[in-house]
């Protein structure tokens, strides 16, 4: 059943939280917030003007869109204080018109746009940029926003609806109802939960990661975004191998492993030991059956750890990460997360951010990374131009400056590489490359 | 040496167990979701595929590995228990 936006203050969930305390953490130390973005890229027909006013007519009818994020009397858990969105600017709207890139490359615009800071406090939390090429005949659309308004799912659900907006098939004010079950376990249950998770992180710690880049120094934050859009043909064996070697259930198991050795690569041309290999892999929390929320972060996180002596077959990783993923959900660390992520709510931004970094001697994770498996399936056009590929492109702080993200569209696997100029060299690059699409395509490395 | 406690389950008292978890604690399902359900359609991911995998273990003390899986498999909660059935009349 449609629901009708609500002016009392939306608390954000644990994940929203742990998310907004890297934004806080990234603004500090590299001017820039945590945001995340998705990518679409059309063919001719869009109405640029068209799109403008339907960002502006949602905004006015879903204050979530626009509104301060704040703890409600300075103490409680930070909200979406949507009862003062009327005050704050409707989302940003830029039409561009630039040349096309030679190798049809995204526009470097996009990029810089993560490298921008929106103010949470002043309900800056979307932003759209419009790339029009040939006076129209094709249309990049970036969506970007401070992270925790959109998960990956929530975003393509937006993106749905907007559509439909667009098309006159729903009202603005017609948002599809979420769903929210109450946490199942008591206050004393999840805190026992939080501590198991804290346990394990600690355990982790004995030999902590190595990122890239580095622990978290004072460095502007210059993201760079390389998109690799592999053939149907590559992609149809690409996807065959990832059922053959990880199972059809747990795909996303075969990208991880071979972003955990392309990383691996880098390393080993530079002589240096990663110690360890810690990612942390998002699990998905919305209501199963249901179509979900829009909007908030529903997602708890499965930290895998893997050593480097691991890394050296990919067959043995995926082993192991199958094992521990098991292991993982198994011993409740889907709901243990969650639960400590609940407890971030309580505490100061900081603090949580800074609790992570301690025990991982400065560092956060090895990289980022991420699988949303079909982009948009089934949705051919958006606002009726036809959609002819698209991504998503999350943000990754200076420290770990690495993130790699999969989706495919359309028969064609995307692997998006988010990166802080200046941690990977040409050389590294190229390595770095060359080592995931042989593994990807199973091709000598 | 069989597992007794598994030995005791038929088919179809796997097939109601597998149905009550998927209806009371994995799925958020109306009244139209039955035994013969697709559950890919009815929202079940990989994440819910394990937890239903420990819960049967919980149940019947078999393990039935997820590589043991299709997509045929996860059709509904019946063709589901009927994997099952049959990896515990092989254990």
């Amino acid at each position: 059943m449609p629901t009708s936006p609500t002016l009392s203050p939306i608390p954000l969930t644990g994940a929203d939280c742990f998310l907004r305390a890297f934004d806080s953490e990234v603004r500090r130390t590299a001017g820039a917030s945590h945001l995340a973005q998705l990518v679409l890229r059309l063919g001719p027909g869009l109405d640029t003007d068209a799109l403008a006013k339907l960002v502006a007519e949602v905004a006015e009818a879903q204050p979530i869109l626009r509104a301060p994020i704040r703890r409600p009397l300075g103490v409680l858990p930070p909200a979406y204080c949507v009862d003062r969105a009327a005050g704050a600017a409707l989302p940003r709207v830029a039409v561009h018109d630039i040349p096309r890139a030679p190798d049809g490359a995204p526009p470097p615009l996009f990029a810089e746009r993560l490298n921008e800071i929106h103010e949470a406090r002043r309900g800056q939390l979307l932003r759209v940029d419009a790339v029009r090429y040939d006076g129209g005949a094709a249309t990049d659309v970036a969506f970007t926003w401070l992270h925790p308004l959109f998960d990956g799912s929530g975003s393509e659900r937006f993106l749905r609806w907007l559509d439909e907006v667009g098309r006159g098939v729903r009202s603005a004010a017609d948002l599809p109802a979420g769903s929210a079950r109450p946490p199942r376990a008591d206050a004393r249950t999840r805190g026992d939960l939080a501590m198991r998770w804290r346990a394990r992180m600690q355990a982790s710690a004995a030999r902590a990661p190595r990122s890239l880049a580095g622990p978290l120094a004072r460095t502007p934050q210059r993201l760079e975004v390389e998109v690799t859009t592999f053939t149907r043909a590559e992609t149809a064996a690409i996807t065959e191998r990832a059922r053959k070697l990880a199972g059809f259930l747990t795909p996303m198991l075969f990208y991880l492993a071979a972003s955990v050795r392309a990383h691996h690569a880098v390393f080993q041309l530079r002589g240096v030991d990663p110690r360890s290999f810690v990612v942390p892999l998002p699990a998905n929390l919305r209501d199963k059956g249901v179509p979900g929320d829009l909007f908030g972060t529903r997602v708890s996180l499965l930290w895998f750890q893997v050593f480097p002596e691991t890394c050296a077959e990919l067959d043995a990783l995926l082993v192991e990460l199958k094992a521990q993923r098991l292991a993982l959900i198994k011993d409740g660390m889907v709901e243990a997360g969650n639960a400590a992520m609940d407890y971030a709510r309580w505490l100061p931004q900081r603090a949580y951010a800074a609790m992570a970094r301690r025990a991982f001697r400065g560092e956060l994770c090895s990289f980022f990374f991420g699988f949303t498996d079909e982009f948009l399936a089934g949705m051919e056009t958006f606002l009726g131009a036809p959609i002819s590929n698209g991504f998503h492109a999350p943000s990754v702080p200076p420290s770990p400056g690495s993130a790699a993200i999969f989706s495919v569209r359309d028969g064609r696997l995307n692997a998006t590489h988010v990166r802080q100029a200046g941690v990977f060299s040409g050389f590294e690059l190229v390595r770095f490359q060359k080592r995931l699409r042989a593994d990807l395509l199973g091709e000598p490395g | 040496m069989r597992n007794t406690v598994a030995m005791e389950w038929t088919r179809e008292a796997l097939t109601e167990r597998v149905y009550e978890i998927l209806r009371d604690d994995l799925l958020t399902v109306g009244a139209d979701f039955t035994p013969k359900s697709n559950l890919i359609d009815a929202g079940l991911d990989s994440l819910a595929v394990t937890q239903l995998l420990l819960a049967i273990e919980e149940s019947t003390g078999v393990w039935v590995d997820e590589s043991l899986l299709t997509e045929e498999t996860l059709a509904s909660a019946e063709s589901f228990a009927a994997c099952v059935h049959a990896h515990i009349a092989h254990a």
